[in-house]
């Protein structure tokens, strides 16, 4: 087999796992709160440094897998460490890996208990994460996405808030029930696609129409959990509410991601005529999420619930550019999650400073911010023009994007005009204005009143340290999107193809030779 | 020189029971050299039991057959699939033996504790390689008659009492059941020998005949009774509270080693005329050994009854591999039962580490901010409950994996589903372990026994359980080497 890496080095792997063994050397030989967090500090910004070559050693120009890595795991079930990526996947590597410098740095002072375990939860999160977006093998894919809960579960649990047992038991136990559904897809197309796991190879394969459905049905509830789509969305308020602030910003800048991603990586490609008879389903629950989950999201009096609404509802958007099948959409749906990533991110490290300040969440509890933090107003004024997708700003490309894509997309398989779809994707643009700026003029806005609110101290450099590499990408992608689509483009248009031929003719055609085949066998 | 003439021809293969011998002979010397031994150096009688164990299992690695070699005239059998079997016995007795030292050093009498270990394990040894009722019989009522005085060994605990009452009577019961269900068989086929009734039940063809059904129900309830499947598994919450907690640790481990190598055998040599029967009824009772095993579990306050239920909830996993019918699924219950043992013994291990003025930690309460008083046994504590739960980096994934594929393969989509569900449902009382252990302040305090032996076992099996979980493929070619030629 050959193996496309440009760097003859296995870069992937090395993402992968130095942040755990950096969290193993920090287990055994670090001690003291603060060498822990110079520690953490050290290893995730080396682990961002070593994903930056996937961005700048990437080919733009081929659909095909990059930094690919290939070694025999569980030879006994064809299991194998099999790594690669594509434009679709490495933005999100590099993402996580600059999220978690970003989450241990403001860690910094707001954790005070269990610094050491908290940085070493932190860092095996980033193995898993990366571990899902790189792996190509479908067992080494569930490996990481579930061992994923481990540390999540923790993280929410030991550090969480008031109702923070609740939170994640009910994250834990929801994700797990998704997932297990796709490992019984992934292994029941084991035995159908030739006793393999490799996810290069089920894209290949023709399934018939009857087990892309219930396979694709079985990814749908693994990766709908995840999303999260309304009605399975439940979870991800408690969990959001309950976490800490870095825990609140890795689930939504990444976690959420990895459900739509299993969508771009699973469903689309391997089940595509599945995937296209789905889509009023995925049409219809994605502008719930939009519409309702906005609605939801303006009567929220917590201001990290609110977000967390607002995060499902932005996630809609991603549902929909994903299940358009057209270029403008789906590369749309992939800058919308990268976009949200900075975005929720920096939202919930703006409720993040505050609560260091005051302890509390509730919007009613805060008023008149500006008067004595006029900094960190500026900033959260920048994050929350954001939220609602101004021109200028990195969500404006992907939701204009995903609208544009929309009215692309033909009726015909849709069932209502596309243009009506789009009109009604549209109105997120308001209500989100609404329920974000409503927010910022409660929190922010209006005059000191509140004694509490008096105390609070502006933003110190290492609080608005974080939040410039974000304000800088917001912006770079608002106003200059091209890298970015680039990177995407060949992939995104491969993915497209993928998913506009149709598997049945090549499936009866296998349905055909297969006596024959069988015969010849005997 | 006359020519010596036996009666009878003497027995090929007799090398083929040495690991048998090994142990009978010097458990039995153990009984008597225990006489001389005395209270305070007791420890060595553990020592000497350890080391037949070991002698037994160097034995069996030497002679581990390339395939199946027949003894007895058939009675018994050496086979890789037996080899390994016996091996993991091994590996789980000498561990419960060493976690029984410092829990047991109070107790009088203690010298027997241990030879009686030997002669269950005996018991199990014969169970696993017998191809004959009778001999399956005798092993596996030399197991349950020294696991009967071992549950109820501390005398003056009312608890430990009641639980080997309860236990002796069910499991008097069950054994009776067996013999039943052996009698039919018998009088149907007229041998004893598996594979003579599997050719007698496969000639006669009439699979509907009440004699041949009965028997097969009777004999499937004594099993049944003996790896705690459900509807037979009553005795275990008791049982497994009540007993010591080693043997508590060695009977979740053990007899299930044992009773799966028997169900296998039955369904490879007996029964391939009446797999409908067989599996019909072995899916019902995967069906309601899952629910119940996992449900009731949610309910428990004390770790022993909740790790009982969770060892039904095991089982009914378990079973899929036997209804998966194929090598995937024999090897795959092997892999499950070895990784099985792992996580149960260090978990045992820890509990045992837990005293409060000489009481053991057994309630979940008494688990709670464990992190915060040893990290090191809570982290333990926590790699294991999520091996058990079956999240991956952890080998219980791996142990799901191996008889969820074998049933999948076989075409059981649904009961893979349904046991995916149940998986689920166990996750969370595992997890909620976890929540005690790492998110709770703690409210009792506890002396930790310091006892290196105890700690090496918590450390040994918590890395077992890692590398395991990371690279899981020596032991699975190692159970897929062990099934072949089985079927």
């Amino acid at each position: 087999m050959e193996l496309h890496n440009v760097l003859d080095f296995p870069i992937l792997s090395l993402s992968i796992f130095l942040p755990t063994l950096g969290a193993l050397i920090i287990w055994l030989f670090v001690r003291g709160d603060n060498a822990v967090r110079w520690a953490s500090l050290i290893v995730a910004v080396a682990t961002f440094l070593v994903t930056l070559p996937l961005v700048l050693q990437f080919d733009t120009t081929t659909s095909h897998m990059q930094f690919e890595e290939f070694h025999h795991w569980i030879p006994a079930f064809n299991v194998n460490y099999q790594l690669g990526v594509d434009g679709i996947s490495m933005p999100f590597i590099v993402l996580t890996s600059l999220l978690t410098v970003i989450c241990i740095i403001s860690a910094w002072s707001c954790i005070q208990s269990r610094v050491k375990e908290y940085m070493i939860a932190f860092l095996v999160l980033e193995t898993t994460l990366i571990g899902v977006f790189s792996a190509l093998d479908a067992i080494l894919f569930y490996f990481f996405w579930e061992a994923m809960l481990i540390p999540m579960y923790l993280i929410i649990g030991i550090w969480g808030g008031k109702n923070r047992v609740y939170a994640t038991i009910k994250f834990f136990l929801y994700t797990l029930a998704g997932s297990l559904l796709m490992l019984i897809a992934v292994l029941a197309m084991y035995f159908k696609a030739g006793h393999t796991f490799s996810m290069l190879a089920f894209m290949d394969y023709p399934f018939d129409f009857t087990w892309q459905f219930w396979i694709w049905i079985a990814f749908f509830i693994a990766f709908a959990v995840k999303v999260p789509m309304w009605p399975v969305h439940t979870w991800l308020p408690d969990a959001h509410t309950e976490a800490p602030t870095a825990g609140s910003v890795i689930l939504a800048g990444i976690l959420l991601k990895m459900g739509a991603y299993g969508f771009l990586r699973f469903s689309l490609p391997m089940l595509p005529d599945a995937s296209q008879y789905f889509v009023p389903l995925m049409v219809g629950l994605s502008l719930v999420a939009i519409v309702y989950i906005s609605l939801v999201a303006m009567m929220q009096t917590d201001m990290k619930r609110l977000i967390a609404y607002s995060s499902i509802a932005h996630m809609g958007f991603v549902t929909l550019g994903t299940f358009m099948f057209t270029q403008a959409a789906l590369e749309g749906a992939v800058i919308g999650m990268i976009s949200h990533g900075f975005v929720a991110a920096a939202l919930f490290l703006c409720v993040g400073v505050m609560y260091d300040r005051l302890h509390t969440r509730e919007i009613g509890d805060y008023g008149g911010v500006v008067n004595v933090m006029p900094v960190f107003a500026a900033v959260m004024l920048f994050f929350c023009m954001a939220n609602i997708a101004l021109p200028g700003a990195s969500a404006f490309v992907g939701e204009i994007m995903v609208l544009i894509g929309t009215f692309e997309a033909a009726p015909a398989h849709l069932g209502v005009s596309a243009m009506w779809i789009a009109v009604a994707a549209a109105t997120s643009v308001i209500l989100s204005a609404c329920y974000t700026l409503w927010m910022y003029k409660r929190v922010v806005m209006g005059d000191l009143v509140k004694d509490s609110v008096k105390t609070m101290k502006d933003m110190s450099f290492r609080e608005f340290g974080y939040f410039v590499p974000l304000m800088i990408l917001t912006l770079w992608i608002g106003f200059y999107p091209l890298p970015v689509l680039d990177l995407l483009h060949v992939s995104v248009s491969h993915l497209i193809d993928q998913v506009s031929t149709s598997k049945l003719d090549a499936a009866a055609a296998l349905l055909q030779a297969m006596p024959a085949a069988e015969a010849a066998h005997h | 020189m006359a020519n010596v003439t036996f009666p009878f021809p003497f027995p090929d293969h007799l090398i083929t029971l040495l690991p048998e011998m090994i142990v009978a002979v010097l458990a039995m010397t153990l009984l008597l050299v225990d006489l001389f031994i005395s209270k305070e150096n007791k420890v060595w009688t553990a020592y000497m039991a350890v080391i037949t164990i070991v002698v037994a299992a160097i034995a069996t690695i030497q002679l581990y057959p390339a395939g199946s070699i027949e003894a007895f005239y058939g009675f018994f059998v050496f086979d890789p699939f037996a080899a390994f079997s016996k091996l993991l016995l091994f590996a789980a007795t000498a561990i419960s033996i060493l976690i029984s030292i410092d829990y047991m050093k109070d107790e009088n009498h203690v010298g027997e504790y241990y030879v009686l270990m030997l002669f269950a394990m005996l018991g199990m040894m014969l169970m696993i390689s017998a191809t004959n009722f009778i001999i399956l019989y005798l092993g596996m009522e030399l197991m349950a008659l020294c696991t009967y005085v071992l549950v109820g060994y501390q005398r003056e605990v009312l608890r430990s009492n009641e639980a080997a009452l309860k236990y002796f009577i069910l499991g008097a019961l069950s054994s009776g059941m067996l013999l039943y269900g052996i009698t039919f068989l018998y009088g149907v086929s007229g041998s004893f020998d598996y594979s003579e009734v599997g050719a007698a039940l496969h000639a006669t063809g009439n699979s509907s005949d009440p004699a041949v059904l009965l028997g097969l129900v009777f004999l499937l309830a004594g099993l049944a009774f003996k790896v705690s499947m459900a509807p037979f598994h009553m005795w275990t919450p008791d049982a497994y509270e009540g007993a010591p907690t080693p043997i508590t640790a060695f009977m979740s481990v053990a007899p299930k080693v044992a009773g799966f190598v028997v169900i296998v055998r039955v369904a490879v040599d007996v029964l391939p005329a009446m797999q409908t029967e067989y599996m019909t009824i072995l899916t019902g009772m995967a069906i309601l050994t899952m629910a119940i095993g996992n449900l009731a579990a949610i309910a428990q306050r004390n770790i022993k009854r909740m790790l009982a239920y969770s060892t039904v909830g095991h089982v009914g996993f378990v079973v899929l591999g036997v209804i998966a019918g194929n090598a995937d699924g024999y090897a795959g219950i092997l892999v499950y039962l070895s990784i099985y043992m792992v996580m149960t013994l260090g978990i045992f291990a820890i509990i045992i580490l837990m005293r409060r003025e000489g009481i053991q930690g057994e309630l979940l309460d008494d688990f709670a901010g464990l992190s915060k008083v040893r990290p090191g046994y809570a982290l333990a504590m926590g790699l294991f409950l999520f091996s058990l739960g079956g999240i991956p980096f952890l080998a219980g994934f791996w142990a799901k994996y191996a008889v969820f594929i074998a049933a999948i393969e076989a075409g059981h989509v649904y009961l893979v589903l349904y046991a995916l569900l149940f998986s689920a449902v166990g996750a969370f009382y595992y997890i909620r372990v976890v929540k005690y252990i790492y998110f709770d302040e703690a409210r009792v305090t506890f002396e930790f026994t310091e006892s290196r032996v105890m700690q090496a076992t918590v450390v040994i099996t918590a890395v077992a359980i890692v590398a395991l979980g990371l690279y899981p493929d020596p032991l699975m070619d190692a159970c897929k080497a062990a099934v072949v030629g089985l079927i």
